[in-house]
């Protein structure tokens, strides 16, 4: 017999999680199951290699089962755990000095659930991230995929704003070189995530 | 103007999530140590919660308070069995009730017990 309290698979993140809040785990296990794979991609494309990635995946999820209560809703329940999870390889990164960005970030796993076009833009993402210089690499994935500004990213690397602005503005150049090379900006300094 | 299409399509291509063959499996792990988390809080607090008492036992004990308890029992027995008597006697009570002080300090405590259940289950209710 199906358990009532259960909650259903159609249920909105947003019920979830005061599910969740309140104790719910069955809410946050469907949670995880939604997000699980956004958040460990994340961490793969910033250069965590699979086993850390995904160790780091299951700390941010359980920060984000801790803190549920402290989810406003301003934004989606997974760019929330997507920046819980970025500051934590952040801090992980910048705690042990073994940890380098590597070169080579790992291939991320065949997507199922994606349209042809979708998917053929995810490997071009991928194959582009992986060309990028690790502080690059690392300041664009904080700022479109972890959804940090230039500040909280500086703040996080303990770096220069400045310093965080070049480096984003020239992993966007070489990306958009790579992924769009038809469309090249002006040379003005771009003013999103600032 | 900075290129604002191309940073449309990045956060759009960041926020395009991968599907993870083991996504399930993940998601079993993650429930899994929050299970270890939430039974190692509960283990911290019971053994918490024994040491406490323990100490609290050795230190009534330390303190002599049995003895003074004993007395004060003796007069309070003394005490509830005279009034009993004057009770009885104004036919207020009836003589066959078994009201001593025993009696009155069992239903002292069930009253307590039943305090306690009412209690849980108010705070369970709201």
């Amino acid at each position: 017999m199906a358990d009532p309290s259960a909650p259903s698979a159609s249920a909105h993140d947003l019920e979830l999680v005061a599910l969740a809040a309140a104790g719910g785990r069955a809410a946050f296990g469907e949670l995880v199951r939604r997000h699980g794979s956004a958040v460990r991609g994340l961490l793969r494309r910033m250069g965590a290699v699979p086993s850390l990635a995904d160790d780091l995946a299951q700390d941010a999820f359980l920060a984000a089962f801790e803190q549920m209560g402290e989810f406003r809703g301003e934004g989606t329940f997974q760019a929330w755990v997507k920046r819980i999870a970025a500051r934590l390889y952040v801090k992980r990164w910048r705690k042990d000095a073994r940890l380098e960005l590597m070169a080579e970030p790992p291939e991320i796993e065949a997507a199922t659930t994606l349209g042809e076009g979708a998917a053929a833009d995810r490997i071009d993402l991928d194959e582009a991230l992986r060309d990028l210089p690790g502080a690059e690499r690392m300041c664009v994935c904080l700022c479109y995929g972890g959804g940090l500004s230039h500040a909280e990213v500086a703040a996080a690397l303990n770096t220069p704003l400045g310093t965080v602005k070049s480096h984003v503005k020239r992993g966007l150049d070489r990306l958009r070189r790579k992924m769009a090379p038809g469309r090249e900006p002006d040379g003005e300094e771009f003013e999103a995530h600032a | 103007m900075p290129d604002r299409r191309f940073e449309i399509d990045l956060d759009r291509w960041f926020g395009e999530a991968p599907a993870f063959a083991d996504g399930d499996l993940f998601a079993l792990r993650v429930e899994a140590r929050l299970d270890r988390g939430w039974s190692f809080r509960q283990l911290l607090i019971g053994g918490l919660g024994v040491v406490g008492g323990l100490i609290l036992v050795a230190q009534i004990v330390g303190s002599g308070v049995a003895g003074r308890l004993n007395a004060v029992t003796a007069q309070s027995k003394d005490l509830v069995a005279s009034r009993v008597a004057d009770l009885t006697s104004l036919h207020i009570l009836s003589a066959g009730l078994p009201l001593n002080g025993k009696v009155i300090w069992m239903s002292a405590g069930l009253a307590a017990v039943a305090l306690g259940f009412a209690l849980t289950r108010a705070i369970k209710e709201f």
